[in-house]
Formats: structure tokens, sequence, C-alpha cells
């Protein structure tokens, strides 16, 4: 292959690698939610913990992102605020995904 | 409860700053939906008045400059320190006009009880991590573009605190060792909390960094939805992603 070619193959490979890079992070950023006067990360991570506790507990506390304590009275409501800006987040990632696959 | 957002706006030689702000205030109105004060001077405001918000005219400092593109050129920041005292808001978003809203996420930070929320990381949107902010001081860097303030007793005294650093500026930049010249906002600020701390580091930031797009990439447009960039003769956009620009040049285009 000449040059030319590979250095195409650069520069697309480069816009793809920024897009999902910038995409990650506005997925993150999107991620963040306020929840009882906190900012929670609506990721894996939270909603593991949140679904954890709520199966031992029904109330809890959990610690926000900046490590402040706060008191979840109604489990079902926050899992379920997390959930779905989670999948938000992720619908949007995934369709940029798809049209990520195509430019290949 | 009220909720706003404060910008500070004074054209330099240099730069035609109000075109940004103009910018700034289209994309606030529409994403964030929050009434606007902008503090400027007399000069920028009569570029600036047929827009809907609200203004505080004052007459700022312009003993200061800044790096930019291989030149000093002027650079009229001294006026943020007063942004307490400057805004009638009881919850407000404190922001450089050269911050662009393109998503609502800066809402959810409002929603939350803390009084003092700035970001301590950047996000360099063009993959090169160019902002580092490393060896550049003793002190951890924060960033004054953005920051979300409450009108408590606490945050009071961050500002006037603020104000005190920024009087005593030269006393400050030697005992932490800072390596630029000319006074920047964000090291008062990480000064002032880092003082009001205790002498230990401040904790509490807003959870994501700060997308940044460094000053050696040139813009070729702001749209409602993207901003689109080029650097060695390539071009990106990037869309649906509240970003600060370094780039002032296209300010002056057109």
């Amino acid at each position: 292959m000449d040059i030319g070619k590979l250095k195409k193959y650069s520069d697309l490979a480069h816009d793809i690698n920024l897009t999902k890079r910038n995409s990650l992070e506005k997925m993150r950023a999107r991620q963040i939610m306020a929840y009882n006067g906190r900012l929670f990360r609506a990721d894996t991570e939270t909603i593991n913990t949140v679904s954890t506790l709520k199966a031992h507990a029904k109330e809890f506390y959990i610690l926000d992102t900046n490590n402040n304590p706060c008191l979840i009275k109604d489990p079902e409501d926050f899992i379920r605020k997390l959930i779905e800006r989670n999948q938000e987040t992720l619908i949007t990632l995934s369709q940029l995904h798809d049209s990520l696959q195509r430019r290949r | 409860m009220t909720v706003g957002v404060l910008l500070y706006c004074f054209d330099t030689p240099d730069t035609a700053y109000h075109k940004l702000a103009t910018k700034c205030i289209e994309l606030v109105k529409k994403n964030l939906c929050l009434p606007i004060t902008v503090i400027t001077d007399n000069t920028t405001h009569k570029k600036l008045n047929t827009l809907d918000v609200s203004f505080k005219i004052v007459e700022q400092s312009k003993n200061n400059f800044r790096f930019y593109r291989g030149k000093n050129v002027p650079w009229y920041n001294m006026e943020r320190t007063k942004a307490f005292y400057h805004s009638d808001y009881d919850t407000t978003l404190l922001m450089d006009c050269d911050y662009f809203c393109f998503t609502n996420n800066l809402l959810e930070i409002c929603k939350c009880e803390h009084d003092f929320l700035l970001h301590n990381t950047v996000h360099d949107v063009t993959g090169k991590d160019r902002i580092q902010g490393r060896l550049e001081s003793i002190l951890p860097i924060v960033w004054a573009t953005v920051v979300m303030f409450k009108k408590t007793d606490r945050v009071q005294r961050i500002f006037d605190m603020i104000k005190h650093v920024q009087q005593n500026y030269e006393h400050f930049r030697n005992l932490y060792r800072i390596k630029f010249k000319n006074y920047r906002n964000d090291y008062a600020f990480a000064i002032a909390l880092h003082q009001l701390n205790g002498q230990i580091s401040h904790n509490e930031f807003i959870p994501v960094p700060m997308n940044m797009l460094p000053h050696e990439y040139d813009v070729l447009e702001i749209n409602n939805q993207s901003v689109i960039f080029k650097y060695n003769n390539k071009v990106n956009v990037l869309s649906d992603m509240d970003v600060h620009i370094l780039d002032k040049e296209f300010a002056n285009a057109g």
C-alpha cells in the first residue's frame, strides 16, 4: 500500500478515535445527576452499589461524587432515575458508535 | 430561589469579546434557559445593548495582560473577584464569555446543595492533552471558567479571600511558586480555596472535567449545535458538548 493511502487511513483513524474519546467524555458529563441535593454518576458502579444496598435495606447512606454521605430514603425511585439516565447516555453513545463503525 | 448566569465582558484592543459574549448568551438562552447578567464597561455595553439581558456597568482595571500566540496582549479580568456582590441571583453560574454551553448539563450542578463548585480537571477535546497545568505551581490548579456559587456566608468569605489574594498577588505568586507573572483568576481562586481550607487541598469540585479547545486550534465556525475547528489543515467538529474555547481570533473576524 502506498504512503498516501496509509496517511489517509491514519487521518481517518485519528478522526474516529477523537470522536470516540469526546463522545465518552460527553457521556460521562451527561451521567452527572442531582438527587436529594447531592451529585451522583449514573454509571454502572453507582447502579451496582445502589442495587446491592437496596437488596438489604429499605433506606441507606451512600457517598456522592464529592464523598459526602447522602441518605437514600426511596431506593426504588433513585435506581429508576439512575438507570434511566445511564441508558439515555448509552443509547446516544451506541448510535454514534454505529455511525463510526460504518466509517471504518 | 433564583438561578442565573453572570458574565464578565470587556473588549480589549486585540479582542472583540462582545462577539464571544453574544454567542455565549445565545447558547445560554437556548440550552440553559436562565436569566443573564453581563458585567461590562461603557464601551463594550454600546456593542451589546441590543441583547435581552441585564447589564451592570463598571470601570475595569486595565493593568493585566496575558500571553497569547507568541505575544503579550491586554487582558481585563480583574472584576470577577466581585462576582458575589455583582450577582443578584441566589444561585449563580459565573461563566467566561468564551465558554459555550451546547448542553443543559450545568443545570444539574445548580440543583445540588453545594454552595461553591468549579472544575479542577480539563479534557483537551483535540486528544493531545496539551493543557495539563503540571509544574506550573506547587498548588493544584482549579479553573475559574465556570463557577457555581450560592449566596452563603462561606461563599462570601471565599470571594473576600480571592479579593485579598488579588490585592497581594505578587506575594501569593511567590509563595505558591506560580510560573506565570500575570494575574490569573484560576490561581487566585485556587489560592483562596487553599488558604480558607486551612492550607489543605480543597476537595469539592464539579465532578467532570471542563472541555477545552487549546488556542493553537483555529475556530472556523460556531453554530447552535457545534464548533468547527482546524489544525494542521485538518478540520474537526465538536457537537453537543460544553466547551471553553481559547482561540480568540474568530471573534475578530467578520
